[in-house]
Protein backbone atom coordinates (compact mmCIF):
# COMPACT_ATOMS: atom_id res chain seq x y z
CA UNK A 1 0.00 0.00 0.00
CA UNK A 2 2.44 2.58 1.22
CA UNK A 3 5.28 1.80 -1.83
CA UNK A 4 2.26 1.95 -4.35
CA UNK A 5 1.33 5.46 -2.73
CA UNK A 6 5.05 6.48 -3.17
CA UNK A 7 5.04 5.22 -6.88
CA UNK A 8 2.33 7.51 -7.48
CA UNK A 9 3.53 10.91 -5.41
CA UNK A 10 6.90 9.91 -7.30
CA UNK A 11 5.86 9.69 -10.67
CA UNK A 12 3.27 12.39 -10.40
CA UNK A 13 6.09 14.89 -8.91
CA UNK A 14 7.84 13.30 -11.88
CA UNK A 15 4.92 14.42 -14.67
CA UNK A 16 4.90 18.08 -12.13
CA UNK A 17 8.29 18.58 -12.77
CA UNK A 18 8.39 18.01 -16.07
CA UNK A 19 5.67 20.01 -17.20
CA UNK A 20 7.47 22.48 -15.04
CA UNK A 21 10.75 22.67 -17.12
CA UNK A 22 8.63 22.00 -20.24
CA UNK A 23 6.84 25.16 -19.54
CA UNK A 24 10.39 26.57 -19.36
CA UNK A 25 11.72 24.83 -22.18
CA UNK A 26 14.99 24.80 -23.97
CA UNK A 27 16.39 28.38 -24.15
CA UNK A 28 17.22 29.41 -27.72
CA UNK A 29 20.57 30.04 -29.07
CA UNK A 30 20.98 33.69 -29.49
CA UNK A 31 23.60 34.75 -31.45
CA UNK A 32 24.86 38.34 -30.99
CA UNK A 33 27.39 40.49 -33.38
CA UNK A 34 28.38 43.85 -33.39
CA UNK A 35 30.52 46.52 -34.93
CA UNK A 36 34.45 46.59 -35.29
CA UNK A 37 35.06 49.00 -32.70
CA UNK A 38 35.61 48.34 -28.77
CA UNK A 39 32.75 50.17 -27.75
CA UNK A 40 30.56 48.46 -30.15
CA UNK A 41 31.53 45.07 -28.76
CA UNK A 42 31.75 46.15 -25.05
CA UNK A 43 27.72 46.61 -25.36
CA UNK A 44 27.46 43.31 -27.03
CA UNK A 45 29.31 41.55 -24.77
CA UNK A 46 27.52 42.89 -21.89
CA UNK A 47 24.30 41.96 -23.90
CA UNK A 48 25.85 38.35 -24.47
CA UNK A 49 27.22 37.90 -20.96
CA UNK A 50 23.72 39.08 -19.02
CA UNK A 51 22.07 36.34 -21.15
CA UNK A 52 24.19 33.81 -20.82
CA UNK A 53 23.76 33.97 -16.77
CA UNK A 54 20.26 33.55 -17.82
CA UNK A 55 20.70 30.46 -19.57
CA UNK A 56 20.63 31.30 -23.08
CA UNK A 57 23.39 29.64 -24.93
CA UNK A 58 24.80 32.72 -26.73
CA UNK A 59 27.00 32.57 -30.07
CA UNK A 60 29.31 35.76 -30.54
CA UNK A 61 30.14 37.27 -33.78
CA UNK A 62 32.11 40.60 -32.79
CA UNK A 63 33.36 42.69 -34.32
CA UNK A 64 31.67 42.13 -37.89
CA UNK A 65 32.78 45.08 -39.62
CA UNK A 66 31.30 48.70 -40.07
CA UNK A 67 27.70 49.04 -39.96
CA UNK A 68 27.57 48.25 -43.71
CA UNK A 69 28.28 45.10 -43.44
CA UNK A 70 27.04 44.18 -39.83
CA UNK A 71 23.67 45.79 -40.45
CA UNK A 72 22.49 43.16 -43.55
CA UNK A 73 24.02 40.74 -41.43
CA UNK A 74 21.23 41.23 -39.00
CA UNK A 75 18.90 41.81 -41.48
CA UNK A 76 19.76 38.24 -43.13
CA UNK A 77 19.49 36.89 -39.51
CA UNK A 78 23.26 35.90 -39.76
CA UNK A 79 22.86 37.39 -36.18
CA UNK A 80 19.71 38.11 -33.86
CA UNK A 81 20.80 41.01 -31.91
CA UNK A 82 23.26 43.74 -32.21
CA UNK A 83 24.09 47.53 -30.57
CA UNK A 84 23.04 50.06 -32.82
CA UNK A 85 23.98 53.85 -32.56
CA UNK A 86 20.17 55.42 -33.19
CA UNK A 87 21.53 58.35 -34.97
CA UNK A 88 24.01 56.53 -37.33
CA UNK A 89 21.62 54.02 -37.50
CA UNK A 90 18.70 56.04 -39.13
CA UNK A 91 21.16 57.71 -40.84
CA UNK A 92 22.23 54.16 -42.46
CA UNK A 93 18.29 53.76 -43.76
CA UNK A 94 17.79 57.92 -44.44
CA UNK A 95 20.83 60.21 -44.83
CA UNK A 96 18.47 63.24 -44.29
CA UNK A 97 16.51 61.87 -41.10
CA UNK A 98 18.77 62.22 -37.82
CA UNK A 99 17.72 64.73 -35.50
CA UNK A 100 19.54 66.06 -32.24
CA UNK A 101 16.89 64.47 -29.88
CA UNK A 102 17.54 60.56 -28.29
CA UNK A 103 13.90 59.31 -28.01
CA UNK A 104 13.03 60.81 -31.71
CA UNK A 105 15.72 59.19 -33.52
CA UNK A 106 14.54 55.37 -31.74
CA UNK A 107 11.23 56.50 -32.87
CA UNK A 108 12.23 56.48 -36.03
CA UNK A 109 14.50 53.78 -36.55
CA UNK A 110 11.68 51.78 -35.15
CA UNK A 111 9.57 52.54 -37.35
CA UNK A 112 12.12 51.94 -40.44
CA UNK A 113 12.89 48.51 -38.77
CA UNK A 114 9.86 47.26 -38.12
CA UNK A 115 9.26 45.94 -41.65
CA UNK A 116 12.49 44.53 -41.93
CA UNK A 117 11.39 42.54 -38.42
CA UNK A 118 13.66 43.90 -36.14
CA UNK A 119 12.30 45.67 -32.52
CA UNK A 120 14.14 48.74 -31.37
CA UNK A 121 14.61 48.58 -27.41
CA UNK A 122 15.18 51.08 -24.97
CA UNK A 123 17.98 53.99 -25.63
CA UNK A 124 21.13 54.78 -23.33
CA UNK A 125 20.87 57.98 -21.02
CA UNK A 126 24.75 58.41 -22.51
CA UNK A 127 25.33 59.41 -26.18
CA UNK A 128 28.86 58.71 -28.28
CA UNK A 129 28.64 61.27 -31.03
CA UNK A 130 30.62 62.91 -33.31
CA UNK A 131 33.20 65.28 -31.10
CA UNK A 132 34.93 68.29 -32.35
CA UNK A 133 37.89 68.51 -30.62
CA UNK A 134 40.77 70.94 -29.77
CA UNK A 135 43.85 71.08 -27.46
CA UNK A 136 43.16 72.91 -24.01
CA UNK A 137 45.81 75.50 -25.02
CA UNK A 138 44.16 75.97 -28.48
CA UNK A 139 41.09 76.50 -26.24
CA UNK A 140 42.40 78.73 -23.98
CA UNK A 141 44.76 80.81 -26.55
CA UNK A 142 41.97 81.05 -28.69
CA UNK A 143 39.31 81.64 -27.08
CA UNK A 144 37.57 78.30 -28.02
CA UNK A 145 34.04 77.09 -26.18
CA UNK A 146 31.64 75.57 -28.54
CA UNK A 147 31.85 75.77 -31.83
CA UNK A 148 30.37 78.64 -33.59
CA UNK A 149 33.39 80.37 -31.47
CA UNK A 150 35.86 78.34 -34.79
CA UNK A 151 34.78 80.51 -37.69
CA UNK A 152 36.42 83.61 -36.21
CA UNK A 153 39.83 81.78 -36.42
CA UNK A 154 39.12 78.90 -38.71
CA UNK A 155 42.37 80.10 -41.10
CA UNK A 156 45.08 79.75 -37.73
CA UNK A 157 44.24 76.14 -37.19
CA UNK A 158 45.21 73.17 -38.99
CA UNK A 159 42.05 70.93 -39.77
CA UNK A 160 42.08 67.42 -39.26
CA UNK A 161 39.05 65.96 -41.81
CA UNK A 162 37.53 62.50 -42.72
CA UNK A 163 38.22 61.70 -46.11
CA UNK A 164 34.33 61.48 -46.31
CA UNK A 165 34.22 64.50 -45.29
CA UNK A 166 32.51 66.25 -48.25
CA UNK A 167 30.72 64.28 -48.95
CA UNK A 168 28.97 63.58 -44.99
CA UNK A 169 26.69 66.01 -44.13
CA UNK A 170 27.79 65.63 -40.93
CA UNK A 171 31.21 67.36 -41.23
CA UNK A 172 31.37 69.65 -44.62
CA UNK A 173 27.30 71.04 -44.09
CA UNK A 174 27.56 71.21 -40.19
CA UNK A 175 31.38 73.14 -40.65
CA UNK A 176 29.84 75.39 -43.05
CA UNK A 177 26.72 75.95 -41.12
CA UNK A 178 29.13 77.50 -38.48
CA UNK A 179 30.76 79.41 -40.96
CA UNK A 180 34.08 77.89 -42.37
CA UNK A 181 34.02 77.79 -45.44
CA UNK A 182 35.36 74.24 -46.90
CA UNK A 183 37.88 73.24 -47.74
CA UNK A 184 39.84 74.73 -44.88
CA UNK A 185 43.19 76.55 -45.99
CA UNK A 186 45.16 73.87 -43.75
CA UNK A 187 43.80 70.17 -44.29
CA UNK A 188 45.19 66.86 -43.35
CA UNK A 189 42.27 63.88 -43.84
CA UNK A 190 42.58 61.29 -40.65
CA UNK A 191 40.48 59.13 -40.29
CA UNK A 192 37.69 60.17 -37.41
CA UNK A 193 37.69 58.46 -33.54
CA UNK A 194 41.02 57.28 -34.21
CA UNK A 195 44.13 56.93 -33.21
CA UNK A 196 46.31 58.96 -35.67
CA UNK A 197 43.78 61.38 -35.19
CA UNK A 198 44.38 61.67 -31.72
CA UNK A 199 47.57 61.64 -31.44
CA UNK A 200 47.99 64.34 -34.43
CA UNK A 201 45.87 66.31 -32.53
CA UNK A 202 48.30 65.48 -29.46
CA UNK A 203 51.45 66.02 -30.88
CA UNK A 204 50.16 69.58 -32.82
CA UNK A 205 50.26 68.39 -36.01
CA UNK A 206 46.41 69.25 -36.38
CA UNK A 207 44.55 71.67 -34.50
CA UNK A 208 41.10 70.56 -34.72
CA UNK A 209 40.20 67.10 -34.75
CA UNK A 210 36.93 64.96 -35.23
CA UNK A 211 37.01 62.49 -32.09
CA UNK A 212 34.11 60.62 -30.56
CA UNK A 213 33.25 62.12 -27.66
CA UNK A 214 33.63 59.19 -25.38
CA UNK A 215 36.51 58.47 -26.59
CA UNK A 216 39.03 57.83 -24.18
CA UNK A 217 42.35 60.29 -25.56
CA UNK A 218 39.67 63.15 -24.56
CA UNK A 219 40.37 62.32 -21.10
CA UNK A 220 43.77 60.74 -21.75
CA UNK A 221 44.90 64.03 -23.20
CA UNK A 222 43.08 66.59 -22.00
CA UNK A 223 41.17 67.33 -24.65
CA UNK A 224 38.52 70.01 -24.95
CA UNK A 225 35.30 69.14 -26.63
CA UNK A 226 33.36 72.12 -27.83
CA UNK A 227 30.28 71.94 -27.51
CA UNK A 228 27.59 71.44 -30.75
CA UNK A 229 25.67 74.83 -29.76
CA UNK A 230 23.64 74.64 -33.38
CA UNK A 231 22.68 70.90 -32.76
CA UNK A 232 24.55 70.16 -35.95
CA UNK A 233 25.01 65.91 -34.51
CA UNK A 234 22.87 63.83 -34.36
CA UNK A 235 21.74 62.45 -31.41
CA UNK A 236 23.78 59.15 -30.65
CA UNK A 237 22.51 57.27 -27.62
CA UNK A 238 22.94 53.74 -27.92
CA UNK A 239 20.29 50.47 -27.66
CA UNK A 240 19.43 47.24 -28.99
CA UNK A 241 18.44 45.84 -31.78
CA UNK A 242 16.62 42.36 -31.60
CA UNK A 243 15.54 40.17 -34.87
CA UNK A 244 11.20 39.38 -34.18
CA UNK A 245 11.80 35.79 -35.07
CA UNK A 246 14.45 35.38 -31.86
CA UNK A 247 11.94 37.04 -29.78
CA UNK A 248 9.46 34.41 -30.63
CA UNK A 249 11.53 31.91 -30.18
CA UNK A 250 12.15 33.35 -26.72
CA UNK A 251 9.54 32.45 -23.88
CA UNK A 252 8.97 35.69 -21.76
CA UNK A 253 9.09 38.45 -23.98
CA UNK A 254 8.75 40.70 -21.40
CA UNK A 255 11.68 39.39 -19.63
CA UNK A 256 13.86 39.13 -22.33
CA UNK A 257 13.49 43.27 -23.03
CA UNK A 258 13.15 44.14 -19.17
CA UNK A 259 16.82 42.41 -19.22
CA UNK A 260 18.56 44.03 -21.79
CA UNK A 261 16.92 47.52 -21.59
CA UNK A 262 18.03 46.87 -17.35
CA UNK A 263 21.86 47.05 -18.80
CA UNK A 264 21.29 49.81 -21.46
CA UNK A 265 19.56 52.24 -18.71
CA UNK A 266 23.25 51.76 -16.91
CA UNK A 267 25.30 53.59 -19.83
CA UNK A 268 25.78 57.02 -19.22
CA UNK A 269 28.60 58.45 -21.28
CA UNK A 270 30.58 59.07 -17.84
CA UNK A 271 30.50 55.33 -17.84
CA UNK A 272 31.14 54.55 -21.12
CA UNK A 273 33.91 57.09 -21.48
CA UNK A 274 35.27 55.21 -18.18
CA UNK A 275 35.21 51.92 -19.89
CA UNK A 276 36.25 53.07 -22.67
CA UNK A 277 39.65 54.36 -21.22
CA UNK A 278 39.94 50.81 -19.41
CA UNK A 279 39.68 49.16 -22.98
CA UNK A 280 42.30 51.10 -24.86
CA UNK A 281 44.67 52.93 -22.84
CA UNK A 282 44.95 50.02 -19.76
CA UNK A 283 44.41 47.73 -22.54
CA UNK A 284 41.93 45.43 -20.14
CA UNK A 285 39.85 43.24 -22.01
CA UNK A 286 36.58 43.69 -23.09
CA UNK A 287 35.17 40.72 -21.49
CA UNK A 288 36.70 41.45 -18.37
CA UNK A 289 35.91 45.10 -18.14
CA UNK A 290 31.78 44.08 -19.32
CA UNK A 291 31.68 41.53 -16.48
CA UNK A 292 33.08 44.18 -13.87
CA UNK A 293 30.81 46.79 -15.03
CA UNK A 294 27.52 44.38 -14.74
CA UNK A 295 28.56 42.76 -11.55
CA UNK A 296 29.44 45.92 -9.70
CA UNK A 297 25.77 47.27 -11.04
CA UNK A 298 24.52 44.16 -10.22
CA UNK A 299 23.16 42.52 -12.98
CA UNK A 300 24.93 39.46 -12.97
CA UNK A 301 23.15 37.10 -10.55
CA UNK B 1 32.37 45.98 -61.43
CA UNK B 2 30.09 48.56 -62.41
CA UNK B 3 30.67 51.26 -59.74
CA UNK B 4 34.52 50.76 -60.73
CA UNK B 5 34.24 51.00 -64.71
CA UNK B 6 32.01 54.20 -63.61
CA UNK B 7 34.74 56.08 -61.37
CA UNK B 8 38.03 54.93 -63.72
CA UNK B 9 35.54 56.53 -66.85
CA UNK B 10 34.41 59.60 -64.94
CA UNK B 11 36.65 62.76 -66.26
CA UNK B 12 36.59 63.88 -62.63
CA UNK B 13 38.66 60.97 -61.73
CA UNK B 14 42.02 62.72 -63.25
CA UNK B 15 41.63 65.71 -62.73
CA UNK B 16 43.36 68.06 -59.94
CA UNK B 17 45.29 67.53 -57.27
CA UNK B 18 42.57 64.25 -55.73
CA UNK B 19 42.69 63.15 -58.99
CA UNK B 20 44.79 60.01 -60.19
CA UNK B 21 47.44 61.85 -61.92
CA UNK B 22 48.78 64.07 -59.16
CA UNK B 23 48.01 60.94 -56.47
CA UNK B 24 50.10 58.97 -59.03
CA UNK B 25 52.77 61.73 -58.68
CA UNK B 26 52.91 61.48 -54.73
CA UNK B 27 53.09 57.76 -55.01
CA UNK B 28 56.06 57.49 -57.37
CA UNK B 29 57.68 60.30 -55.54
CA UNK B 30 57.58 58.24 -52.04
CA UNK B 31 58.57 54.94 -53.61
CA UNK B 32 61.56 57.04 -55.58
CA UNK B 33 62.92 59.09 -51.96
CA UNK B 34 62.72 55.94 -50.06
CA UNK B 35 64.25 53.31 -52.27
CA UNK B 36 67.21 55.89 -53.00
CA UNK B 37 67.53 55.76 -49.38
CA UNK B 38 67.48 52.54 -48.66
CA UNK B 39 69.82 51.82 -51.68
CA UNK B 40 72.69 54.51 -50.21
CA UNK B 41 72.49 52.74 -46.77
CA UNK B 42 71.78 48.83 -48.02
CA UNK B 43 74.10 48.52 -50.97
CA UNK B 44 77.14 49.74 -50.00
CA UNK B 45 76.76 47.49 -46.58
CA UNK B 46 75.69 44.44 -48.94
CA UNK B 47 78.53 44.44 -51.28
CA UNK B 48 81.08 45.60 -49.04
CA UNK B 49 80.14 42.13 -46.47
CA UNK B 50 79.85 40.09 -49.66
CA UNK B 51 83.63 41.46 -50.62
CA UNK B 52 85.22 40.53 -47.19
CA UNK B 53 82.74 38.14 -46.40
CA UNK B 54 82.77 39.60 -42.40
CA UNK B 55 79.30 40.65 -40.63
CA UNK B 56 77.24 38.91 -42.81
CA UNK B 57 75.46 36.36 -40.37
CA UNK B 58 74.77 39.57 -38.04
CA UNK B 59 73.64 42.03 -41.07
CA UNK B 60 71.66 39.23 -43.19
CA UNK B 61 69.61 38.72 -39.77
CA UNK B 62 69.13 41.89 -38.82
CA UNK B 63 67.74 42.68 -42.85
CA UNK B 64 65.58 39.45 -42.17
CA UNK B 65 64.11 40.79 -38.81
CA UNK B 66 63.48 44.05 -40.76
CA UNK B 67 61.46 41.68 -43.15
CA UNK B 68 59.09 40.74 -40.33
CA UNK B 69 58.33 44.27 -38.60
CA UNK B 70 54.98 45.21 -39.81
CA UNK B 71 54.94 48.59 -41.42
CA UNK B 72 51.45 49.74 -40.08
CA UNK B 73 53.06 49.63 -37.01
CA UNK B 74 56.14 51.30 -37.73
CA UNK B 75 54.10 54.10 -39.03
CA UNK B 76 52.22 54.21 -35.93
CA UNK B 77 55.07 53.98 -33.30
CA UNK B 78 56.96 56.70 -35.50
CA UNK B 79 54.35 59.50 -35.38
CA UNK B 80 54.87 61.10 -31.96
CA UNK B 81 58.31 60.91 -32.75
CA UNK B 82 57.92 62.47 -36.00
CA UNK B 83 55.23 65.25 -35.17
CA UNK B 84 57.91 66.65 -32.26
CA UNK B 85 60.58 66.68 -35.01
CA UNK B 86 58.45 68.27 -37.41
CA UNK B 87 54.55 69.73 -37.36
CA UNK B 88 54.31 69.97 -41.26
CA UNK B 89 55.94 66.89 -42.38
CA UNK B 90 55.89 64.65 -39.51
CA UNK B 91 52.36 63.98 -39.88
CA UNK B 92 52.25 62.02 -43.12
CA UNK B 93 55.65 62.07 -44.95
CA UNK B 94 58.12 61.66 -42.76
CA UNK B 95 56.30 58.08 -40.99
CA UNK B 96 55.49 56.75 -44.47
CA UNK B 97 58.97 57.27 -45.64
CA UNK B 98 60.51 55.97 -42.58
CA UNK B 99 58.84 52.75 -43.17
CA UNK B 100 59.06 52.59 -46.93
CA UNK B 101 63.05 52.50 -46.01
CA UNK B 102 62.91 50.05 -43.73
CA UNK B 103 60.90 47.96 -45.93
CA UNK B 104 63.62 48.48 -48.53
CA UNK B 105 66.34 48.01 -47.19
CA UNK B 106 66.30 43.95 -46.78
CA UNK B 107 65.66 43.07 -50.08
CA UNK B 108 68.59 45.18 -51.29
CA UNK B 109 71.54 44.22 -48.65
CA UNK B 110 70.73 40.15 -48.86
CA UNK B 111 70.98 40.31 -52.50
CA UNK B 112 74.16 42.71 -52.77
CA UNK B 113 75.26 40.55 -50.61
CA UNK B 114 74.30 36.92 -51.88
CA UNK B 115 74.94 39.02 -55.54
CA UNK B 116 78.89 39.39 -54.47
CA UNK B 117 79.20 36.19 -52.94
CA UNK B 118 78.32 34.39 -55.83
CA UNK B 119 80.72 35.66 -57.92
CA UNK B 120 82.93 32.76 -58.96
CA UNK B 121 85.88 33.34 -56.34
CA UNK B 122 88.54 31.87 -59.05
CA UNK B 123 87.64 34.86 -61.23
CA UNK B 124 87.93 37.24 -57.61
CA UNK B 125 91.64 35.36 -57.16
CA UNK B 126 92.91 35.70 -60.59
CA UNK B 127 92.05 39.21 -60.45
CA UNK B 128 93.93 39.75 -56.82
CA UNK B 129 96.94 38.00 -58.69
CA UNK B 130 97.08 40.62 -61.06
CA UNK B 131 97.55 43.08 -58.56
CA UNK B 132 94.03 44.95 -58.92
CA UNK B 133 93.25 46.39 -55.22
CA UNK B 134 90.31 45.42 -53.21
CA UNK B 135 87.96 48.42 -54.42
CA UNK B 136 88.74 47.87 -58.23
CA UNK B 137 88.50 44.08 -57.73
CA UNK B 138 85.04 45.33 -56.26
CA UNK B 139 83.83 47.58 -58.97
CA UNK B 140 85.41 46.19 -61.65
CA UNK B 141 84.95 42.13 -61.40
CA UNK B 142 82.00 41.28 -58.56
CA UNK B 143 79.89 44.53 -58.66
CA UNK B 144 79.13 44.02 -62.92
CA UNK B 145 79.19 40.27 -62.58
CA UNK B 146 76.32 40.41 -59.62
CA UNK B 147 74.63 43.52 -60.99
CA UNK B 148 71.61 40.95 -62.51
CA UNK B 149 71.43 39.67 -58.96
CA UNK B 150 71.94 42.93 -57.49
CA UNK B 151 68.91 44.56 -59.38
CA UNK B 152 67.20 41.26 -58.67
CA UNK B 153 66.81 43.14 -55.01
CA UNK B 154 66.43 46.09 -55.82
CA UNK B 155 63.45 44.63 -58.15
CA UNK B 156 61.54 43.32 -54.84
CA UNK B 157 62.14 46.56 -52.54
CA UNK B 158 60.81 48.65 -55.49
CA UNK B 159 57.77 46.02 -55.83
CA UNK B 160 57.34 46.07 -52.10
CA UNK B 161 57.33 49.37 -51.38
CA UNK B 162 54.83 50.18 -54.43
CA UNK B 163 52.55 48.01 -52.64
CA UNK B 164 53.20 48.90 -49.33
CA UNK B 165 52.79 52.90 -49.86
CA UNK B 166 49.25 52.52 -49.36
CA UNK B 167 48.95 52.41 -45.66
CA UNK B 168 50.60 56.05 -45.52
CA UNK B 169 47.00 57.34 -46.41
CA UNK B 170 46.15 55.81 -42.98
CA UNK B 171 48.05 59.30 -41.75
CA UNK B 172 47.13 61.52 -44.49
CA UNK B 173 49.96 61.10 -47.09
CA UNK B 174 48.51 61.46 -50.46
CA UNK B 175 49.29 58.48 -53.02
CA UNK B 176 47.19 55.90 -54.46
CA UNK B 177 46.57 54.34 -51.30
CA UNK B 178 44.04 57.69 -50.87
CA UNK B 179 41.46 56.02 -53.38
CA UNK B 180 41.68 53.14 -51.68
CA UNK B 181 41.53 54.41 -47.64
CA UNK B 182 38.90 57.17 -48.97
CA UNK B 183 37.00 55.01 -50.79
CA UNK B 184 36.52 52.46 -48.25
CA UNK B 185 35.60 55.45 -45.55
CA UNK B 186 32.77 56.47 -47.90
CA UNK B 187 31.07 52.49 -47.52
CA UNK B 188 28.53 51.73 -50.04
CA UNK B 189 29.16 54.81 -52.34
CA UNK B 190 33.17 54.89 -52.33
CA UNK B 191 33.06 51.10 -53.50
CA UNK B 192 34.05 51.85 -57.30
CA UNK B 193 37.22 54.05 -55.85
CA UNK B 194 38.20 51.23 -53.61
CA UNK B 195 38.51 48.72 -56.55
CA UNK B 196 39.54 51.12 -58.94
CA UNK B 197 42.33 52.46 -56.54
CA UNK B 198 43.19 49.00 -56.27
CA UNK B 199 43.50 47.99 -60.04
CA UNK B 200 45.54 51.33 -60.60
CA UNK B 201 48.28 50.29 -57.24
CA UNK B 202 48.38 46.45 -59.26
CA UNK B 203 48.53 47.98 -62.72
CA UNK B 204 52.00 50.19 -61.68
CA UNK B 205 53.36 47.19 -59.77
CA UNK B 206 52.90 45.19 -62.44
CA UNK B 207 54.08 47.54 -65.23
CA UNK B 208 57.40 48.81 -63.48
CA UNK B 209 58.19 45.26 -62.10
CA UNK B 210 58.35 44.35 -65.98
CA UNK B 211 60.34 47.12 -66.89
CA UNK B 212 63.22 46.38 -64.44
CA UNK B 213 63.12 42.98 -65.16
CA UNK B 214 63.98 44.14 -69.00
CA UNK B 215 67.33 46.15 -67.06
CA UNK B 216 67.64 42.62 -65.21
CA UNK B 217 67.76 41.00 -68.27
CA UNK B 218 70.32 43.31 -70.04
CA UNK B 219 72.58 43.15 -67.34
CA UNK B 220 72.58 38.95 -66.91
CA UNK B 221 73.64 39.52 -71.00
CA UNK B 222 76.44 41.83 -70.33
CA UNK B 223 77.73 39.76 -67.54
CA UNK B 224 77.72 36.79 -69.22
CA UNK B 225 77.01 37.07 -73.36
CA UNK B 226 76.34 33.37 -73.69
CA UNK B 227 73.44 34.02 -71.58
CA UNK B 228 70.36 33.25 -73.80
CA UNK B 229 67.71 31.97 -71.78
CA UNK B 230 65.43 32.22 -68.98
CA UNK B 231 66.92 29.71 -66.83
CA UNK B 232 70.18 30.52 -67.11
CA UNK B 233 68.91 34.29 -65.91
CA UNK B 234 66.90 32.52 -62.84
CA UNK B 235 70.82 30.55 -62.18
CA UNK B 236 72.22 33.68 -61.50
CA UNK B 237 69.08 34.80 -59.20
CA UNK B 238 69.35 32.09 -56.96
CA UNK B 239 71.98 32.17 -55.67
CA UNK B 240 72.06 30.42 -52.37
CA UNK B 241 72.97 31.13 -49.51
CA UNK B 242 75.61 30.43 -46.96
CA UNK B 243 74.32 27.37 -44.19
CA UNK B 244 73.03 28.46 -40.99
CA UNK B 245 71.58 31.30 -41.84
CA UNK B 246 67.43 31.17 -41.55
Amino acid sequence: MRLSRVLALGAAMMVAMSACSSGGGSKPEVKIGSDGFYESKLVAEMFAQVLEADGYPVARNLGIGARQVRQPALEQGQIDISPEYVGSGLGYYDKAAPTGDGPTNRQLLAQVLADKKIQVFAITPGEDTNAAVVRQDTATELKLAKMSDLAAVQDQLKWGLTPDCEANPLCKDALESYGITFPPKQRETLAACDAPMAEALNSKGIDFAWLCSTQPAIAQFGFVALEDDLNTQPAENMTALVRDDLLAKVGDKNEFQKRLDGVLATLTTEALTKMGVEVAVDQKDVADVAKAFLTAQGLLK
Amino acid sequence: MNETIAWLTNPATWQGQTGVPWRLVEHLAIVGVSVLAATLVALPVGLWIGHTGRGANLAINLANIGRAVPSYAVIVIILPFSLAFSRDLGLNVIPTFLAMVLLAIPPILVNAYAGVRGVDRDLVEAARGMGLRERQILSGVEVPLAAPVIVGGFRTAVLNVIATATIGAVLGFGGLGRFILDGRAMGLLGTGQLIGGAILVSVLAVGIDLLLAVVQRRLARRADPELTDARGLRELSEVPLPQGLP
